[in-house]
């Protein structure tokens, strides 16, 4: 980084929000491209079997139609080729209800749907394995996942003098980004280019070709806008290889969008969680047992669990600790990573029973968290590059004015609604991932301009404002003189904007780009200054027209020796109407410590937009799935309640400062994710303030609440 | 959506005439609902009949019959509209609140009057054309006869008047203000001649035959929702409890009017939305508020008279203990004229 920081860490607005507001930034399928023909796919509307009969004849024949692809015609593929969830039409067999078994290829997306219903499908049923709550005492310990104890839970919680035993549940959620997965493939000879949302370019370019049986140089992902995808674009699944797959029978390009209702049994899914947390302590406040053990479901025959034990392995200090998963597996779509996997839902849980605990010891529930503050990492024993929870905590109860809280529920009342505040901490662990990137110079008289190119992703969270700003600074360059170009698999290798390594990994590749070309310009003109110059001085001295430079970059040396995480303290105030038990958040407060941010305004949006699924999460959120035929009943987003604005009051955001270069050169922890951990349970904690009536099974509905 | 004849009606009555030639056509208006409906496949019609350039979007006083001194809204005005004519705000404010709890700024802009009273249920299992529905699959040798939700997925649906056939819930919001205001439906019929239809009349209970949502023959359009002049303006509330704060469907609403001299309730209007297949008038707890001193005792009373009546389904007992709360609201809501 330059000495004389100009940029970066200001709130500038996104350098791509006039074309998104105009309109001229191309998603997915907004691409123009010629003599483009329109797939849709349709699906089993059986949980589990065998196709006995597909009948296709009547939909060939309907207007437009161009191709009907089944199992019966589909080209051979790589079904381990890396597309998540199966339903690539390689077998007959249904594994879940709404798999795709067929693509309809027509002139209109109107011609295409109406043909997609003229299909005739039988089945051979086979039971189906979907009523989790029957299903769950079968469940069993992952391959992946050993259960880990320390000292030995089981025996303090059984002498504790203060001990909570509950269990808390989470629903099946959907990430629903309001952009649908949507693909347009063009085949030119054996060279596939592919317009599609992809939070990992390389992931998607390298699963695509894997599966079509090509190298990877012959696929070309094109991805420069995503409309959200909070992690439902990271891996890739079947509607981007069955669009290629059309391409190709049809001999032109395609595309394919989902609807709405085809995204709850298309994309993965977040998945239900029952939760029982068990929490020890002395008198004074100190735990001696933390146990978590989760209950989750995966798909039939593939095995994902998100980590709901995570915070709990680290968040606070106790000598016996027990993190346990077990798993059913189950006729639903492979569930997947969604904001926050396991943190968000495995924090409710954690962050519930804490404040359960606080209260059956009578202390503040900030006070009870800071007591158990562990100075290592307590799950590997490694110091910790920074954190800043209690800082967080303490911020953040002068902030929101936690004083004001009374420790009984029901103490305070304004009309006909109860009020109450909560607390909750969480956490996300930061990594910098390997990325390359290219800077591209060019001189014009005494101006100099900058191109940055990498295959980096922008889920519409602002990585093309942060890598301008960052590039500006490191070449002090004035921002409208760089240019930003990611989002293009032809582009230099880079991480994907996943698991909160996007920032951190991009802008120290791209610093470390700018710092080098430097080097290679000071080199160049084989002077010595008595201060560094910058790279366009060089350029200008030395009268240089073009000039490039490539770096890769990692973690840095020792980062592994250090456990690096963000951490944040969630503050909620909730108002609950005593007649009919809606909630509303009327004020939320969440304080991170998330180390360097590059630009506090789109910093700023990213966790409200955590928080707010938060909300969603604690209020209104769930996937309801019909235990006799697996289906779900909550397909539109009129049945599946994301906040509307309405649901949401006054959002404040702190980030406390800090300074931590161990995980990275720059000192980035990334936000993607933290935003969303302790939410929750903030809300839920605020509720019981509020009613005295403690929510173990979300989302808290009015009828909870009666 | 499978293909469809679209043409635009010239007047009422072409209109009329073209929709009664044809048993699968549909008029189309704000199409808010019927284009959904049909982008599922579970409206199929092969002719749209598009009224909205039909001259029957006025909202004026009425000078003459039975409602005289009332107001008449026309059928093809949008929804925003009437939420916000003056007229309507100060006369009959429990009709502008449950227009703007439904739906969203963008759908009321849309969505005509007439058309509110004809939106479907949102049941699940009616929208999903591969699931059981009696509503969408009448014929009871279809494969999808049935019903999916009186065994399932329940929690939204009726605890009043469903039938084994079907448990589905009406969805509007505006109605439900409209049958406490006892307003009547004007409607052209396919002979030219024109018939009104009491509030309570219009919609209907499924019974053997759900797929029949209303009392409306085909080819009969709605010109015109009267409603007659009352005293419910200083004491009137919607009360709607659901599941977020907006652009969800009720769990329960309740329209509550009253008029009131000084304490006394001297009559008394309470209708509900979330609970059964039509607007459900609360009859015996009207009956037992008349001629009574507004107390929460009373309203406690007349909710409870009401509610013992409720038949629950699996997942919705809930709705019993919420009906009485929001009924009980709803009244000290009206008492106050709306502040809480």
């Amino acid at each position: 980084m330059n000495d004389n920081n100009k940029v970066t860490g200001t709130p500038i607005s996104r350098i791509d929000g006039i074309l998104k507001v105009t309109g001229k930034a191309d998603y997915s399928t907004d691409h123009p491209v010629r003599n483009v023909a329109y797939g849709i796919l349709f699906k089993s509307t059986i949980a589990a079997g065998t196709i006995r009969t597909i009948d296709t004849a009547e939909a060939e024949k309907a207007p437009g139609v161009l191709a009907v692809i089944t199992h019966r015609n589909a080209p051979k593929l790589n079904v381990k080729g890396g597309i998540r969830g199966g339903a690539m039409l390689q077998s007959p067999a249904v594994d879940f209800f709404g798999q795709h078994i067929g693509i309809v290829v027509a002139e209109s997306f109107e011609q295409a749907r109406h043909a997609s219903r003229l299909i005739q499908v039988t089945y051979d049923e086979a039971p189906a394995k979907v009523d989790f709550d029957k299903l769950a005492k079968g469940a069993v310990r992952p391959k992946d996942k050993e259960d880990e104890k320390r000292g030995d839970a089981k025996a303090a919680l059984s002498t504790a003098d203060y001990k909570i035993e509950e269990v808390y549940t989470t629903p099946i959620e959907h990430h629903h980004p309001l952009e649908p997965h949507a693909t347009i493939a063009e085949w030119n000879g054996d060279q596939l280019t592919v317009y599609n949302s992809s939070q990992i370019v390389n992931g998607a370019q390298n699963a695509t070709a894997a599966t079509l049986n090509i190298k990877p140089e012959q696929v070309r992902i094109v991805s420069p806008y995503i409309g959200g995808g909070f992690g439902s674009k990271g891996g890739q699944w079947a509607n981007l290889v069955l669009t290629a797959v059309a391409a190709k029978v049809v001999n032109r390009p395609v595309k394919l969008a989902l609807t709405r209702q085809q995204m709850v049994n298309s994309v993965g899914l977040r998945q239900q969680n029952v939760q029982k947390v068990s929490l020890a302590a002395t008198k004074d406040g100190k735990l001696t047992a933390l146990a978590h053990e989760t209950t989750t479901h995966c798909a039939i025959n593939d095995e994902f669990v998100e980590p709901c034990g995570d915070c709990s392995k680290l968040m606070y200090d106790t000598p016996n600790s027990l993190i346990t998963y077990r798993v059913v597996p189950m006729n639903l779509i492979l569930p997947t990573y969604t904001r926050g996997p396991g943190k968000s839902t495995g924090s409710f849980a954690l962050e519930s029973a804490m404040d359960e605990l606080a209260y059956k010891l009578k202390m503040d529930p900030i006070e009870f968290r800071i007591k158990n503050e562990p100075e290592r990492d307590p799950s590997n024993g490694k110091p910790w590059s920074s954190r800043a929870t209690v800082q967080c905590l303490r911020e953040g109860a002068n902030a929101f004015g936690w004083e004001k809280r009374k420790p009984e529920p029901r103490q305070q009342q304004e009309g006909n609604y109860l009020i109450g505040y909560g607390v909750a901490c969480g956490t996300y662990p930061v990594h910098q991932r390997p990325s390359s990137a290219l800077v591209k110079l060019k001189r014009e008289g005494s101006t100099v301009t900058a191109t940055i190119e990498l295959a980096a992703a922008d889920l519409g969270t602002g990585t093309y404002t942060i890598l301008a700003q960052t590039a500006a600074d490191a070449l002090d360059l004035p921002i409208g003189n760089v240019t930003v170009r990611i989002g293009d698999s032809t582009l230099p290798p880079a991480a994907g904007s996943v698991g909160s390594v996007g920032a951190i990994s991009y802008a120290n590749v791209v610093n470390d780009a700018c710092m080098k070309i430097t080097d290679d310009l000071i080199a160049r003109s084989g002077k010595q200054y008595f201060a560094r110059p910058t790279a366009s001085q060089v350029m200008i001295a030395e009268r240089i027209d073009t000039f490039q430079a490539r770096v890769d970059s990692k973690a840095p040396e020792g980062a592994d020796d250090y456990s690096s995480h963000s951490f944040n303290a969630n503050f909620a105030e909730v108002r609950v109407n005593m007649s009919t038990g809606m909630v509303r958040v009327s004020r939320f407060l969440a304080v991170t410590g998330a180390g360097k941010i590059l630009n506090p305004k789109t910093a700023r949006s990213q966790i409200i937009g955590g928080n707010v699924w938060g909300i969603g999460m604690a209020l209104t959120e769930e996937s309801v799935v019909d235990p006799r035929w697996g289906n779900f009943v909550t397909r539109s987003l009129g049945d599946y309640h994301i906040p509307a604005n309405l649901d949401i009051g006054n959002m404040e955001v702190i980030f406390v400062r800090e300074d931590d270069t161990i995980s990275n050169r720059m000192g980035v922890k990334g936000i993607g994710e933290v935003g969303i951990v302790g939410v929750a349970a903030a809300v839920a904690n605020a509720v019981f303030n509020a009613t005295g009536k403690r929510i173990r099974e979300l989302p808290i509905t009015p009828d909870k609440l009666l | 959506m499978r293909p469809f004849r679209f043409t635009n009606a010239k007047d009422a009555a072409s209109a009329v005439r073209s929709l009664t030639g044809n048993p699968n056509a549909r008029f189309l208006a704000g199409g808010t609902n019927l284009l959904d409906l049909m982008k599922e496949d579970v409206e199929r019609p092969d002719e749209l009949i598009d009224i909205t350039r039909l001259p029957l979007t006025q909202i004026r006083t009425i000078t003459s019959g039975p409602n005289q001194g009332g107001l008449s809204i026309g059928g093809l005005g949008r929804n925003a509209d009437a939420a916000n004519h003056p007229l309507v705000r100060q006369n009959y404010p429990l009709l502008t609140q449950a227009i703007l709890a439904g739906a969203s700024g963008q759908i009321r802009n849309m969505a005509t009057n007439g058309g509110n009273l004809l939106q479907r249920t949102r049941c699940p299992y009616f929208y999903e054309v591969s699931m059981p529905c009696n509503k969408r699959e009448p014929d009871e040798s279809s494969a999808r006869a049935g019903c999916g939700a009186l065994e399932g997925i329940n929690r939204m649906h009726a605890i009043f008047g469903w039938s084994e056939k079907c448990v589905a819930v009406y969805p509007s919001d505006m109605a439900i203000a409209l049958a406490a205001l006892d307003a009547t439906v004007n409607v052209r019929k396919a002979d030219g001649q024109e018939r009104s239809i009491a509030f309570a009349d219009f919609h209907r209970l499924p019974g053997d035959t759900p797929e029949k949502d209303t009392n409306l023959n085909h080819g009969e359009l709605i010109t015109a929702i009267e409603l007659p002049r009352n005293r419910f303006a200083d004491h009137s509330y919607y009360l709607k409890v659901r599941d977020r704060s907006s652009y969800a469907f009720a769990l329960v609403s309740v329209a509550a009017a009253l008029e009131m001299k000084e304490n006394r309730i001297v009559q008394a209007r309470i209708a509900m939305g979330g609970v059964a297949h039509k607007p459900w008038r609360a009859l015996k707890a009207e009956q037992l508020l008349v001629g009574k001193e507004a107390s929460d005792a009373t309203f406690r009373q007349a909710a409870e008279a009401e509610m013992a009546g409720a038949r629950p389904l699996s997942h919705n007992k809930f709705k019993v203990e919420l009906s009485n709360r929001s009924i009980v609201r709803a009244l000290q809501m009206a008492v106050n004229g709306g502040k809480a």
